[in-house]
């Protein structure tokens, strides 16, 4: 149990600095005003999606960071849990907004609904910070099933 | 009559002790989770973040899937073409008010019953209002909602209120006819009527969200930062001036749990039943009434006569007056009218607040009047002062911005 | 939604469901009479009456949904529907519908209606929460203390809601005195209780 609880605080110390950094790139890159991509990654330089999202994302990362110490405890590692649904509900809006972006032809079209690969290329990258934070964080998904209620 | 308090709850102790036995319970993840959505430092970014996802999906769903994805597309290339061409004679006033403008190549600017009417009322504010149901459904029964009382009770106190109007404030944002309603269980008639007050004046309702969304995507934050701003201005200026006390109480905080789907599926489709058998007839009938004031000079009169008063006082364009009439009527009409008279972005914006403030609708007006003339009239006189200044101001703050 | 205050549901009897706010009043109402009244996890959802009809037995009961109260002193709107509810129906039944997560908040409600003679049940609505928090509530001693039946049940999933159905007609009325005497144990190992007329379920 011991060991278990401290991979997972460095596991999660890393996801949550991480966090917070790429929370805080997204506000600076809305006051930049240009996008920026690098590799996969895309941070978008609106206000809505840049600079609010961004804020969340922060949050979510100092939530973990904050959570980090005594994990094992269930006041701890609540936080780390609140840190991760912040990042889920942002990743998750922005998933939902390519799905509805990609479901309909474009404006020009004639047709409707969108071909299969039209459909299909609306997830291609790159993608927005919280979303490729996304598979690190459902490791924290795995522990609330592990840990539940049971731990103290 | 029978037990003081004391004994009643000595009686009540010695009860539950022989009756009831709470074997060793901990906490679980949900309930912590549930003391810190509460606590400010940790519930104020979970609001924040709450706040995002509902734009976000709201958004996502009503503006890029369904009104531009498909009803956009649906509607000016198919309806419109195919209305115009069926309908005979364009030069007469019926065509006029079923079909509207003969060339217009959107149903935002033909503005005929059954172009833009439908248009309006299908295409833009149903499913806008749908996915905020469902939203709003969540919220109601996850058991988030008390605790965004909660986190608010300190701010909202500065203006006269205690935590629990943000339950009224919340409602009014999806529809402001319950949320008047939703104001009996605030306890002074002070607080009812500063509720009241401040939803029908600056709580714009789902619907007339929708249609700001579609109609000025890019200035919609101006609009609501205005009507946050009018709501904390004129709430503190409400609590100052009227008597009556503003008491305390404990907010009750119910555990979260799952929505059962069975009960969202049954209030999604009540509200959208009453949503079609009242809101869009109003629409289609608004759309034939300020058609006909059209036809008949009525409104080119009183945007005549108005003119000094828009033009000078509150920075708009004289033909913001017909919006307004509609405003009487729906709100989202109104706003839709809006979108195609040519004005300033910042003009816009203003119009916009103004069709906002300015009266609410007669749905709102009908249930205000149940729950009391008197508060009615009280709230009707504070309304059109609110309009004066706040629309002044709006207007002056752009002149010192050099924009209006 | 709104009756005639005071119009009845002709050959039947009218029931009151009375309780703190939150604990389930409406959607138990939804569960007896099919009506959708709305049901949200925030106290104070329904601010004013609705009712409905519960046809059972070849009896017809008027249903009666009302706003959540702490007590019988009305301190907003909503509560003073409920208490003028009940002084408009004082020949009616009562279910008074306590949280078992939450018994002595509800009782002091509990206690008011006792004192003022109305005859009545008691649901013991959200067993499943009271379950899973491992809250363990003796219905049968309750129902031996107070003296009128107590029915423990889960409104969301609808258990216990026929087990209320059925006891509707055994509603009765008890008193204080009766209360504080099986208490302290005067009459505890009786199981006939004086005030109640054979409910059969003690
Ligand atoms: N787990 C569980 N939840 C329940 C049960 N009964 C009701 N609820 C939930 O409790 C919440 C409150 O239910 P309502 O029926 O609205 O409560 P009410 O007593 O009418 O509340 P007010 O109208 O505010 O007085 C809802 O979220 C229901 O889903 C139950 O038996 N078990
Ligand atoms: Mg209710």
């Amino acid at each position: 149990m011991k060991t278990e609880h401290t991979a997972v605080s460095i596991y999660v110390g890393i996801i949550g600095m991480a966090t917070l950094l790429l929370g805080l790139a997204q506000i600076l890159v809305f006051a930049g005003g240009t996008e920026l991509t690098v590799g996969i990654m895309t941070v978008p330089n609106d206000f809505f999606r840049g600079a609010w999202g961004g804020l969340v994302v922060a949050f979510a990362g100092a939530l973990m960071l904050s959570g980090v110490r005594e994990i094992g405890d269930i006041q701890q590692f609540s936080k780390v849990v609140l840190g991760a649904i912040l990042v889920w509900i942002i990743a998750g809006c922005d998933i939902f907004a390519m799905i509805c972006e990609s479901i309909p032809a474009g404006e020009e079209a004639p047709a409707f609904f969108n071909s299969l690969p039209g459909f299909i290329s609306g997830f291609a990258p790159p993608y927005a910070p919280a979303v490729l934070l996304l598979p690190f964080s459902l490791v924290i998904a795995c522990l609330i099933r592990r840990w539940g209620s049971s731990d103290t | 009559m029978g037990l003081s308090e004391d004994e009643r709850w000595a009686l009540i102790d010695e009860i539950s002790r022989q009756t009831v036995k709470s074997g060793g319970y901990k906490q679980t993840l949900g309930d912590v989770l549930g003391e810190l959505t509460v606590k400010p430092l940790t519930g104020i970014p979970v609001a924040i973040g709450v706040l995002y996802a509902f734009w976000s999906i709201f958004g996502s769903f009503a503006g890029a899937l369904m009104t531009d994805g498909f009803m956009v597309k649906f509607f000016d290339r198919y309806l419109l073409p195919w209305i115009q061409g069926m309908w005979p004679d364009p030069g007469t006033w019926l065509y006029f008010i079923f079909v509207g403008d003969p060339v217009a190549d959107n149903c935002f600017e033909a503005f005929g019953v059954l172009t833009s009417g439908l248009f309006v009322a299908i295409g833009v504010v149903l499913p806008a209002v749908l996915i905020f149901y469902l939203m709003m459904t969540v919220l109601e029964d996850s058991g988030y909602l008390p605790r965004l009382a909660v986190l608010m009770d300190t701010f909202l106190h500065k203006i006269g209120l205690h935590g629990y109007a943000i339950v009224p404030t919340i409602l009014g944002l999806g529809c402001n006819v319950p949320a008047v309603t939703a104001t009996r269980i605030l306890e002074t008639r002070k607080q009812r009527f500063i509720m009241m007050t401040l939803l029908a004046i600056f709580v714009p309702c789902g619907a007339q969200i929708g249609i700001m969304l579609k109609a000025i995507p890019d200035t919609i934050g101006w609009v609501f930062l205005y009507l946050l701003i009018g709501y904390g201005i004129f709430g503190f200026v409400l609590n100052k001036v009227i008597p009556g006390s503003n008491p305390e109480i404990l907010i009750d905080v119910p555990p979260y749990h799952l929505p059962a789907w069975e009960n969202v599926a049954k209030k999604m489709w009540n509200r959208t039943k009453g949503f079609l058998k009242e809101a869009v007839p109003f629409v289609l009938f608004g759309v034939l009434i300020v058609n006909l004031l059209y036809l008949g000079g009525v409104i080119q009169w009183l945007s005549d006569a108005l003119a000094p008063l828009f033009v000078y006082w509150f920075g708009v364009p004289k033909e913001t007056t017909g919006p307004l009439i509609a405003a009487f009527l729906r709100k989202d009409l109104a706003v839709a009218q809006l979108a195609v008279i040519p004005m300033t972005a910042y003009q816009m914006i203003s119009s916009v607040v103004l069709v906002s403030i300015y009266f609410p609708c007669v749905a709102t007006f009908v249930v205000m009047l149940k729950e009391g003339w008197k508060e009615l009239v009280a709230a009707v006189g504070v309304l059109i002062c609110v309009v004066f200044l706040y629309g002044g101001l709006i207007h002056l703050i752009g002149i010192l911005l050099g924009v209006a | 939604m709104e009756g005639n205050p005071g119009g009845d549901a002709g050959n039947g009897s009218t029931v009151l469901l009375i309780g703190n706010p939150n604990v389930g009043k409406s959607m138990l109402f939804n569960r007896l009479t099919g009506v959708n009244a709305v049901v949200s996890n925030y106290p104070g959802t329904t601010v004013d009456f609705t009712r409905g009809t519960l046809i059972m037995h070849k009896k017809t009961y008027e249903i009666i949904d009302v706003p959540g109260t702490y007590s019988l002193e009305a301190k907003d709107l909503a509560e003073e529907v409920a208490i003028k509810m009940l002084n408009e129906h004082r020949d009616g039944v009562v279910v008074v519908v306590l949280d078992a997560t939450l018994i002595e908040r509800g009782m002091y409600l509990l206690f008011e209606v006792i004192e003022r003679g109305f005859s009545l049940v008691v649901a013991l609505n959200m067993m499943d929460v009271a379950h899973d928090k491992q809250i363990a509530v003796d219905a049968r001693r309750l129902q031996q203390i107070l003296g009128v039946p107590v029915v423990p049940m889960t409104a969301i999933s609808g258990e216990g809601v026929k087990d209320l159905i059925d006891i509707l007609r055994k509603a009765c009325v008890t008193d204080v005195m009766g209360i504080k005497s099986r208490l302290s144990g005067d009459a505890a190992e009786t199981p006939a209780i004086s005030g109640c007329t054979g409910c059969g379920r003690c």
